[in-house]
């Protein structure tokens, strides 16, 4: 089993009420999965996303990803732990615009501490991989939507993760555009890589192999 | 919101402390060039100075001060001149019952108080000084001897000055009449009294030629007017030189150093207070520097510049936040012209707040400045309508300064980018990075000035002296006899309080002297006691101290220093003679005394020679007192002289003290330097500050991506700071070179000077990098440790 969320709560109090973000979440994850995480704006689906992307704290409830009780980590293990493991794809892509394709592909092997001569091999690796060994020394700003993502799951990709967090990664695309990431998507699943994605599109939560539908903070 | 609270306080506190310091500033000068203004003629009042001349014919010093003749004769000749008035300062020792003290005053012609405006409570400022014995008195000196204003035609016993020769009777004290009170004299006055005695000039004395050359008073004239101040100085000229030159014959076969007569002209009376050639002394006081007041002033614009600077680039680095507004602005209709009125508009605002809040920054400083400066301003001084006009026209034009440039851009930006968010500042930001540099060179230019200020300064003080300073008293008393010292020294001595007692000279006296074959050489001589040298721990290179086994010693015997040596060029001092043509005494080097600092640092060690001569009067003593004594010691010293001497006034003071009296000037730049230095840095800080909570704020987006990719805290902080670093260490290099120029140059003034090294320089680099360091990093921490998920929301 990759992860497992037992209970968990999330909440916020404003004027001394308790609005719920996440109740009583139960969910288990096996590595090799694609689940796509589907409901209305605001049920709760991208908080759900970063809880499990350590990104965000909860309230109440045990976390275990890879045997390790996340609930228990401090901040800093926990950072280690998906920095390790998760690779974030965005809906706005998230690149650096002041970087080129290839430095932000490179940039968590920096922050990974991984040497100069094996980064530049993955770097390539990726590129040749992704078919955008031409773009390399391009800005983001002078890519199109769709090769901006692909950019994006490049640099989720390259630090070799075991899982996927992919918050509503088509958002921003044209439907043709779309349906190259899913495909993409759903090879690198087939790859043994575990996927979690966001989405508000029936059509694209057909890629996965189980859909889990949110309402208001709940699993329905 | 907050936010934006602590950008505007930001701004205008930086603001405030940037107009504070040029109020300030502008009430110093305004202080400083109303000198002397108040009085009614002070047009047509003038001084008369001189330009000297070297033996070479070379113009030499210029001579402020004149003598008994210019007055009288000038006027004599010159239908243009409508008066003068010689006057003098000087002191005397007043008694009342058993008490004697000693007051300064001024000596002057009768009519000082028609030329010069001061008001008198009491009295006719006509008649005032006509009589001999009469005695015009402040209103302060007044209330202190007589407890009332009304002190006209009460009686004050002054020491006569043929009694100062005689030095003897108890009887020499004479009655003088007071027959006018003055009002005290304003504070930005060169003139300013307590006493004023009628001058008494010997009639001989006028009719002497060589009192054109006998200067010790100043002479000014009040001239007609529509007088040509031109014409007059050709006038006094001629006159000058008909009058004088056969006398200059004579002085200059003498000799030498008179064949070029002296070039007489006017000085304006205003233009005494500030003028740094011409001296301000001989009974006139307050003498300032205009370097004061140009360096004030340049670090007060400064100041004002780095706290513009930062409303600058604040407000063009917010520009990014507001750049919504704008664009919806823009949308409804506003006009260009519209948004850079609502701009300017705001900073006038801002800057209206910063003014407010400068006057009570103002009042807060002002003790400061007073202190610094030694004068006595006050708030109200500031109220004054020109220079309310003044204020206003700062005001508006830090305004706009401020605020135009930020106006221009914000209103430049086209509302769909804005709108979409498509909006990015011109990456690069030149002007506001430049205008970090500028604040942060200047800033550590500062920072490397108090350093080197205190590295002199700490010099000067703690330099060794070349003798002993401690535990030495110096006491007052005129015309001291070898007897009285010894009557003073067994008196004392046998106490314990006290080793040793010995005597010198008053004041110092240069002179010269023709040295072997001939050579003259000028230097200070010393009348002193013969266990002086041993007193002070003075180091003898050559031959001996003066010594009782000789009796040649006292009349024919000096000691000279190593400096005097050189000068003269002997091989061997000892035996060598000094030769005073003039008054055709010799005398013999019997010792030579080590170099040693008997003048401040600041001046460099001259040729110096000692004498005994009993003829010469003594006028200091120096009294060695036992160390962790000085309370019992100083009764002892007070009792002594009170007892020995009851009709001298006694005031004592030690000799550490003195010296370091010598680098008060030293002192005070440290201050001025050192206040303006921090607020340079801390302006510059609370700018830096803000544009890296902008910074901070601009890239969060890009922060939590990087943290999401796994950055840690230090990689953020690293990252955000880095930049801002890079500017200062780029300002450092800027400042660095300029300062060592500026300090290099400073430091020449001192012939005693420390080492410019790279030390100071390296300390006052990371000074400025670790506070800009600090500065960043406050910002840099928050935005490192916040969570990345708020700001990676999809929108």
């Amino acid at each position: 089993m990759l992860l497992q969320l037992d209970n968990i709560f999330k909440w916020v109090t404003i004027g001394g009420q308790r609005i719920f973000l996440l109740k009583d979440i139960n969910l288990q994850v096996e590595e090799g999965e694609f689940i796509s995480i589907m409901g209305p704006s605001g049920s709760g689906k991208s908080t759900l996303l970063n809880v499990i992307g350590m990104l965000d704290s909860f309230d109440e409830g045990q976390y275990h990803f890879m045997g390790e009780s996340v609930h228990n980590l401090k901040e800093k293990h926990r950072a280690n732990l998906y920095k390790a493991y998760i690779g974030f794809v965005f809906q706005s892509y998230h690149l650096l615009d002041e970087l080129t394709v290839k430095e932000n592909l490179e940039m968590p092997l920096i922050y990974k501490n991984i040497k100069g001569s094996e980064r530049k091999a993955l770097v390539a690796d990726m590129l040749d991989r992704f078919n955008i060994v031409g773009k390399k020394d391009l800005f983001p700003g002078q890519l199109s939507g769709g090769q901006q993502q692909l950019v994006g799951i490049a640099r989720a990709l390259i630090s070799n993760p075991k899982l996927i967090l992919a918050d509503e990664p088509t958002g921003n695309l044209n439907s043709k555009q779309g349906e190259e990431i899913m495909e993409l998507f759903k090879a690198l699943n087939r790859e043994g890589v575990t996927i979690i994605q966001v989405t508000h599109s029936e059509q694209n939560a057909q890629y996965g192999s189980r859909v889990i539908e949110l309402l208001d903070g709940r699993m329905v | 919101m907050t936010q934006n609270k602590v950008h505007s306080s930001i701004n205008v506190l930086g603001l405030s402390i940037g107009l504070a310091s040029v109020m300030l500033i502008i009430l110093y000068i305004k202080d400083e060039v109303s000198y002397d203004r108040f009085h009614k003629e002070v047009g047509a009042i003038h001084r008369i100075v001189s330009q000297q001349y070297n033996e070479g014919g070379l113009p030499e010093n210029k001579e402020s001060i004149t003598g008994y003749l210019q007055g009288p004769r000038f006027m004599a000749g010159i239908p243009e001149i409508e008066q003068y008035v010689r006057l003098h300062g000087d002191r005397v020792d007043v008694k009342t019952g058993t008490e004697v003290f000693s007051q300064e005053l001024l000596r002057s012609d009768p009519n000082f108080f028609s030329m010069f405006s001061f008001p008198l409570i009491h009295g006719n400022p006509e008649t005032c000084l006509g009589n001999p014995n009469s005695v015009v008195i402040s209103e302060d000196f007044a209330l202190r001897q007589f407890g009332s204003l009304d002190a006209v035609g009460k009686t004050l016993m002054l020491k006569g000055r043929e009694s100062f020769a005689a030095n003897t009777a108890t009887e020499s004290f004479e009655p003088h009449t007071v027959t006018a009170v003055a009002k005290r004299s304003p504070e930005n006055s060169s003139i300013k009294f307590d006493m004023v005695l009628p001058l008494e000039v010997p009639q001989e004395a006028l009719g002497n030629d060589y009192n054109w050359f006998n200067f010790f008073l100043n002479t000014f004239v009040s001239l007609q007017p529509g007088a040509n101040v031109a014409t007059v100085d050709e006038k006094m000229q001629q006159l000058y030189v008909s009058q004088s030159s056969e006398v200059a014959k004579i002085l200059n076969a003498q000799y030498g150093g008179y064949d070029i007569p002296a070039t007489y002209y006017l000085q304006p009376f205003t233009d005494m207070h500030l003028n740094a050639e011409l001296s301000v002394g001989n009974g006139l006081s307050d003498a300032s520097s205009p370097t004061y007041s140009y360096v004030l002033s340049a670090i007060a614009v400064f100041i004002l510049l780095i706290a513009c600077i930062n409303f600058i680039n604040l407000a063009v680095a917010r520009s990014v936040r507001r750049s919504r507004e704008i664009g919806i602005r823009k949308v409804v209709g506003g006009k260009r012209k519209q948004l850079i009125l609502q701009f300017l508009g705001e900073s006038l605002l801002l800057c209206l707040i910063a003014f407010a809040l400068a006057i009570p920054l103002v009042q807060m400083a002002l003790p400061l400045l007073n202190e610094l400066s030694n004068k006595a301003l006050a708030l109200s001084y500031l109220f004054d309508a020109r220079l309310v006009l003044g204020y206003v026209a700062l005001f508006v034009s830090t305004g706009f300064l401020a605020g135009f440039y930020p106006a221009l851009i914000l209103s430049k930006f086209k509302p769909v980018d804005t709108l979409y968010n498509r909006f990015v500042l011109s990456g690069k930001n030149r002007l506001q990075k430049s205008l970090v540099v500028l604040q942060f060179a200047l800033a550590s230019f500062l920072i490397i000035g108090t350093l080197v200020i205190n590295r002199q300064f700490d010099y000067l003080i703690s330099q060794e002296l070349g003798y002993d300073d401690s535990n030495l008293v110096l006491v007052e008393k005129q015309g001291l006899t070898r007897e009285e010292l010894a009557l003073f020294r067994d008196r004392l001595v046998s106490g314990g309080n006290i080793l040793e007692v010995e005597g010198k000279s008053g004041g110092s006296w240069v002179t010269v002297a023709k040295v072997g074959t001939g050579k003259q050489i000028q230097f200070v001589q010393e009348t002193v006691s013969q266990g002086y040298a041993p007193l002070l721990d003075l180091s003898m290179s050559a031959g001996r101290n003066f010594s009782m086994d000789h009796p040649s010693d006292a009349t024919q015997g000096v000691l000279v220093n190593e400096a005097f040596v050189r000068e003269a060029g002997w091989e061997d001092p000892i035996g060598q003679t000094v030769d005073y043509w003039y008054n055709q005494t010799k005398f013999t080097v019997i010792g030579v005394v080590k170099d040693y600092h008997y003048d401040s640092l600041l001046q460099k060690i001259g040729p110096q020679l000692f004498t005994m001569k009993p003829t010469d009067g003594l006028g200091m003593m120096y009294v060695k007192i036992a160390s962790g004594r000085a309370t019992a010691a100083l009764g002892d010293i007070e009792g002594a002289f009170k007892e020995l001497f009851p009709i001298q006034p006694y005031s004592y003071d030690f000799l550490q003290d003195r010296n370091l009296k010598n680098y008060e000037t030293e002192a005070k730049w440290k201050q001025i330097v050192m206040l303006s230095a921090l607020l340079t840095i801390f302006i510059s800080c609370i700018g830096l500050f803000a544009l890296s909570m902008l910074a901070a704020e601009k890239r969060t987006k890009e922060i939590g991506v990087r943290k999401v990719l796994g950055a840690s805290a230090r990689n953020v902080v690293t990252l955000l700071s880095r930049d801002f670093i890079a500017l200062v260490i780029f300002s450092l290099l800027l400042s660095i070179p300029m300062a060592w120029f500026v300090a290099g140059r400073w430091l020449q003034n001192y012939p005693y000077r420390i080492h410019l090294g790279w030390q100071i320089f390296a300390w006052a680099a990371l000074l400025v990098l670790l506070i800009a360091l600090s500065t960043v990093c406050f910002q840099a921490i928050r935005a490192a440790l916040a969570k990345p998920v708020k700001s990676l929301r999809t929108e």
